[in-house]
């Protein structure tokens, strides 16, 4: 297991997709910063009610809600490119026909698809890990230019906020990975995994707005599927309002929405759901090309 | 040739696919230091025979042993010991050739970096090691697909068309190498439609059509040499009711400007003075040859390329 990995890492490492995709992630992060840096000192107020000013954006951008702002900027965006990375891993090896030089080599299909998975999972997490950083750099350098380098809110709750933060999210990108991973091998393309992923995560929103105003029985089913639920556990990360992406405590709430354990359980059953068929097809299906 | 160690058995093995039949009843034996040629015109079944041999295709009946393990139950370690090529070589584009094969490597493990260059070596490639393969000629990418099965230092080499692509230097080389490397005790199981290469290196051939097995044996078998003779007389009409004469003289065909007779070469002498006794002198008379293009035409009914 440990050679199939190290095989994969190095076939990913040596790919320029991989690299792509880091890069784009390190540069929406420095792009949205400074964007939104330089909105705080051209407005005065804004918001659906006039409720923020630029100086509560301002601070919203200092080293307090660095880590769980670039977290949210990888929620957004890194989903989208961690499915890319991850039905790439899988499809391009069918169409390239590499499919069966890497099965003949590897000890079992079982062990090959779990290579390919583990390492997609590792390279997630440092992407992730390298956006909090890069987003740590900036904001440091916005905290510091703007007076504000007290480092005291720097406290073990404080620390162990980031780290949860920096779980809740790998924990809710993880369906959508496994998604588009498991399609991947289903549909034995790239193009399969990258599709079913980016449809079911820029759809189901707009579905499940459809079903919330069609009443009983539609209006519950949204409770069962992905998005709302990466909602809740997405709202338990402590970003400010004011630069907040997604959905408030009071939309989740009019919602009636899951609780946190509850939409936790069904994120994980939808990923082990993916991974499941992802395996008993490969294992399964005979390979030919 | 005397048999070696078995290292292939198929028994009665079947791949269908829904209604259409791939692969029906194929059983056959690979031994150690030998080529064995599974010869078959396009859609015949060689690639799923082959698939099923490597463990990557189910068979729907029957079952492909390799070093004595059911290779749809437990194909590795065995994988281990099999280098293959199918179909056309399929390597990572953004790869160069060496990294293609340090990925490989890894994946196999236990294989040094100094193999790889050796292999590389061996196929000629050194000089373009570092370049990625997606810049390949097709005869380069051939020459990675043989280093890749070399890689792992195998005990049975699956090639499939592995002069496709190459110059005619190129070829010469790859079917110089398909022997040796069934001298030094691997055995080679080579798919192939280019007949006078199936011919030069082979020492058994197995003939499929549209999934069946419709020969199988050593070449001279196939071509039956040494059974017949080959006889040419001023007077052909003369030469046939003699030869009708001789009680030991069987299959007999008359041909463009000669006669053939299923009699062994051994007896060539003997059938010439029994022909002379009835006044008859012949003017050729020397073992006939079948080409494996013919047999390969009679057997499958298919056009040859040349």
């Amino acid at each position: 297991m440990t050679r199939l990995m190290a095989a994969e890492f190095f076939k990913l490492r040596k790919r320029m997709m991989t690299w792509v995709v880091a890069i784009l992630m390190v540069g929406l992060v420095i792009l949205l910063y400074s964007i939104l840096w330089s909105v705080s000192g051209h407005v005065t107020t804004f918001g659906e009610n006039n409720q923020f000013t630029g100086q509560d954006l301002r601070r919203a951008l200092f080293l307090q809600a660095s880590v769980p702002f670039s977290l949210q900027v990888v929620a957004a965006f890194g989903t989208i490119f961690a499915m890319i990375l991850a039905a790439g891993a899988v499809g391009s090896e069918y169409s390239w026909g590499t499919v069966r030089l890497m099965a003949t080599a590897a000890s079992g299909r079982v062990r090959l698809l779990a290579s390919k998975l583990l390492v997609v999972c590792g390279l997630v997490v440092v992407g992730t890990l390298l956006a909090v950083a890069v987003g740590l750099i900036y904001s440091s350098i916005i905290t510091v230019t703007n007076g504000g380098s007290s480092l005291s809110f720097i406290t073990p709750g404080f620390v162990r906020d980031q780290v949860e933060s920096l779980g809740r999210t790998l924990f809710v990108m993880a369906p959508y990975v496994t998604l588009a991973f498991a399609m991947a091998a289903i549909g034995r393309s790239t193009l399969a995994g990258v599709g079913a992923g980016l449809g079911i995560a820029f759809i189901e929103p707009l579905i499940n707005g459809l079903m919330r105003l069609g009443g009983s029985p539609w209006k519950d089913i949204p409770n069962y599927l992905i998005n709302a639920n990466t909602d809740v556990v997405l709202l338990q990360n402590k970003v400010p309002d004011v630069i907040r992406f997604g959905p408030t405590t009071q939309d989740l709430a009019r919602n009636h929405v899951n609780g946190v354990p509850e939409a936790m359980l069904i994120l994980a059953l939808y990923s082990a759901a993916f991974i499941a068929v992802a395996f008993l097809v490969y294992r399964r299906r005979d390979i030919t090309a | 040739m005397s048999e070696g160690r078995e290292v292939l058995r198929t028994e009665g093995l079947w791949k269908r696919y829904g209604r259409i039949t791939a692969v029906a009843d194929i059983s056959l034996q690979v031994f150690d230091a030998e080529v064995f040629s599974f010869l078959g015109p396009n859609g015949s079944g060689k690639s799923t025979t082959v698939g099923m041999i490597l463990g990557l295709v189910r068979p729907t009946r029957g079952r492909a042993l390799v070093f004595g393990a059911d290779m749809a139950v437990h194909p590795w370690p065995t994988l281990k010991r099999i280098g293959a090529v199918i179909e056309t070589p399929a390597f990572y584009p953004y790869l160069s050739g060496r990294d293609n094969l340090r990925a490989l490597a890894l994946a196999l493990g236990d294989i040094p970096s100094a193999r790889i260059d050796g292999v590389l070596e061996t196929v000629g490639l050194s000089d373009r090691a570092r370049d990625p393969y997606r810049t390949y000629s097709l005869g380069m990418k051939q020459r990675l697909g043989i280093a890749s099965t070399l890689l792992r230092d195998p005990d049975l080499i699956i090639l499939d068309e592995p002069t496709n692509g190459l110059d005619p230097a190129g070829t010469r080389e790859v079917r110089e190498l398909i022997p040796r490397l069934a001298q030094e005790g691997r055995a080679v199981f080579l798919c192939s439609h280019l007949l006078h290469e199936v011919e030069a290196v082979s020492d058994r051939v197995a003939i499929l059509k549209k999934g069946e097995l419709v020969a199988q044996g050593t070449v001279d078998e196939l071509l039956g040499r040494g059974r017949y003779l080959r006889l040419q007389a001023e007077d052909r009409s003369l030469l046939v009711r003699a030869l009708g004469n001789v009680p030991w003289v069987s299959g007999l065909e008359q041909h463009d400007g000669y006669v053939r007779v299923a009699v062994p070469a051994n007896k060539a002498a003997e059938l010439n003075r029994a022909l002379a006794s009835q006044g008859v002198y012949v003017s050729e008379l020397a073992p006939s040859e079948t080409e494996l293009e013919k047999v390969f035409l009679e057997l499958t009914g298919e056009e040859v390329e040349p």
